[in-house]
């Protein structure tokens, strides 16, 4: 029986090689079909995941402590007290890298020259220049350090639209979490620019301590709590076991795909264009391919009738199709995989707008600007996903081919020549 | 007294082709008996059912009606993978165009049938060896059928039918492809393995060198079997293509 496979298989493996160039083609088309999508997905993958990551960093985590109506409307009187008993116990669990809290206030930020709405964030400054790109981006002034009082930082087109600079004041107003309606005089600390729209235009950043003061909250109450996982990839897991274990009454725990729907729905209506992608090449391949295999099988009739004749089961001549098309597969697919591996590889550390064009600052998803450096993300079960889905796209082929020997007369076939 | 044993028998074999009013009528009544040991030759003009006879008698086409038994085994009742089978253990062809695999050595497609019967490497490479001395194909074992001549190809294709002791082995126009010369080797070497091995051979022919070694001649006409003896006289009307 062994014997009788590993014959098979040889049959198999050389009866390819027979045309070498139409095989080599062939080939060519599947390693080029698995080899694009690998490279894209590796590419957008890298691309979405760190931009999760950074905006789950600049922004309240890759998971979200908040009250339970805070997200339905993000207002000042919505906080979570007692936060520091949950703050300890995350910080101690190992799946967390840090977490951060954070003082929201709404209001309008006004100068001589005019008003604009703005979202002020307060923040321990500490934490955040270990985990937020926002300290790199300052282009004017410094980022802010612990006890800064009432310095804050601001993004270049809300500078530029309230016509301030670094040492600067402004005039905040907001409503504390009683509803009274509250002023305070902020100074400029330092200008930054992402080159988010959204971000450079209506964002300010302050030390939590100042927040806390203008909102009426004490040192046990936050706005929200934001959790930086380890491993992003599993953070629903981690939340629904948080959600269990540690949430209050009054406080949710959420995933930064609720937190930030924008993001989450660009990523998935990008992934879908790419899976379209995917089959659309799945198609040509298998075009391509199933000229070679029906030429192929056709080519060999007569040897096929002659096998049936001396007593070649039918089921030995389809598994010897079968093989084909497994081997095909098989030195296709990881080449493929691997090609595209190879020029993600290669075009990592390029600055994708060297590439395509255009301005930095037009990246942007759900309002936040893009890293535009290209960081591939190679992930092994990805990779493995999209060639296994070619591979398995290839064996279909071999579907015409076994019939067509299921319906062959070895008298016809032998008498036709 | 005859104690050979019976092979094949066939009574009142009719085949018909086509359906309603087209109806081809390639055999027609055939009545015939091949013994162990025999070394027969069926001659007849071009469409008088010599092939569709022996397809009959490999068990790869049904006949209309009559009994088509092979080794006590009636052919009609048996399902195409048991004839499959049938052909594997029992049969080997041997055909006009050689039909070895291209992708495989002289010796592999010898081994094929052995290998198919899932004969153990050892006794497969003995009686592959055997053969391949017999028939002088000792040298050529690794070679590829596009690197033999015809009449070696057609050496490699008798050695694929016999190497598993058939009971019968059927030869289609087997010297059509190949000079003279080597179809008169050609048959020598079958002449041989029915005197030493008692294979049995049963070919279908236009050759007129293949009656001088026939210890019975089948003549067809008209899908029946006549009575009629082949002479200088008449002999061109069944070796004429």
């Amino acid at each position: 029986m062994k014997s009788k496979l590993l014959m098979i298989i040889k049959i198999g493996w050389l009866s390819i090689w027979r045309n070498k160039r139409r095989t080599l083609i062939s080939l060519f088309s599947i390693l080029i079909g698995t080899g694009i999508p690998t490279f894209f997905v590796c590419i957008a993958w890298g691309f979405y995941a760190g931009l999760v990551d950074d905006v789950a960093r600049l922004m309240a985590g890759h998971v979200t402590y908040e009250h339970v109506n805070y997200r339905n409307s993000p207002s000042n009187d919505l906080w979570v007290d007692d936060i520091q008993v949950i703050n300890k116990s995350l910080n101690n669990n190992d799946e967390v890298l840090l977490t951060k809290q954070i003082v929201n206030l709404q209001g309008v930020a006004h100068t001589a020259k005019g008003s604009v709405g703005i979202s002020l964030m307060g923040i321990e400054p500490s934490k955040e220049i270990t985990i937020s790109y926002l300290p790199e981006s300052i282009v004017e002034g410094e980022y802010l350090s612990e006890g800064d009082g009432r310095w804050v930082i601001v993004g270049s087109k809300l500078a530029e639209s309230l016509n301030v600079n670094v040492g600067k004041k402004f005039v905040f107003t907001t409503n504390d979490i009683k509803g009274e309606l509250i002023e305070e005089l902020f100074r400029v600390k330092g200008i930054f620019k992402t080159g988010s729209k959204e971000i450079d235009g209506h964002f300010v950043q302050s030390d939590i301590d100042i927040a806390r003061m203008v909102a009426g909250l004490s040192s046990n109450d936050v706005s929200q709590l934001g959790i930086i996982v380890k491993n992003p990839d599993t953070h629903e897991r981690f939340l629904q076991e948080m959600q269990k274990t540690l949430a209050k009454k009054n406080g949710v725990f959420l995933s930064w795909q609720q937190i930030m729907p924008d993001v989450a729905t660009t990523i998935r209506m990008d992934r879908t264009a790419i899976s379209s992608i995917m089959v659309l090449l799945v198609v040509i391949v298998l075009f391509t391919m199933f000229s070679t295999i029906l030429m192929s099988t056709l080519e060999r009739r007569r040897e096929f009738a002659s096998l049936l004749a001396i007593g070649t089961q039918p089921i030995e001549l389809k598994l010897q199709i079968f093989i084909e098309t497994i081997l095909f597969g098989l030195i296709a697919c990881p080449l493929g995989s691997l090609l595209g591996v190879g020029i993600a590889k290669w075009t990592e550390g390029y600055d994708m707008m060297d590439v395509v064009g255009g301005k930095a600052e037009d990246m942007t998803v759900g309002g936040f600007g893009m890293d535009t450096i290209i960081t591939p993300l190679f992930s092994i079960p990805l990779i493995l996903q999209i060639s296994i889905f070619f591979f398995l796209a290839v064996q279909l082929l071999s579907i015409l081919p076994i019939y067509l020997i299921s319906r062959i007369s070895i008298t016809d076939v032998l008498r036709s020549t | 007294m005859n104690t050979k044993k019976e092979i094949v028998s066939l009574r009142n074999v009719i085949k018909n082709y086509g359906h309603g009013k087209v109806i081809t009528k390639a055999l027609q009544g055939i009545e015939l008996n091949i013994l162990e040991g025999d070394f027969s030759v069926m001659m007849g003009p071009s469409g008088s059912g010599k092939s569709t006879l022996l397809n009959i008698i490999g068990g790869l086409d049904k006949a209309t009606s009559g009994e088509v038994n092979f080794n006590g085994k009636d052919f009609n009742t048996l399902s195409n993978k048991a004839l499959s089978i049938i052909r594997r253990n029992h049969i080997g062809f041997v055909f006009q165009n050689y039909n070895l695999l291209p992708v495989l050595t002289a010796y592999e497609n010898a081994e094929y049938v052995l290998m198919l019967q899932e004969i153990p490497i050892s006794q497969r490479k003995e009686k592959v060896m055997h053969f391949f001395q017999e028939m002088g194909l000792e040298g050529l074992e690794h070679r590829f059928p596009r690197e033999l001549s015809g009449g070696q190809q057609q050496r490699v294709a008798i050695a694929r039918a016999v190497v598993s002791d058939p009971l019968l082995v059927l030869a289609d126009e087997i010297t059509a492809n190949v000079d003279s010369e080597t179809a008169q080797s050609l048959l020598e070497l079958m002449e041989t393995l029915n005197k030493n091995n008692k294979t049995t051979f049963l070919f279908s022919t236009h050759d007129p060198a293949v009656i001088k070694f026939a210890k019975k001649v089948i003549v067809l006409k008209d899908g029946k079997i006549t009575n009629e003896q082949i002479s200088s006289e008449n002999i061109e009307k069944y070796t004429k293509r």
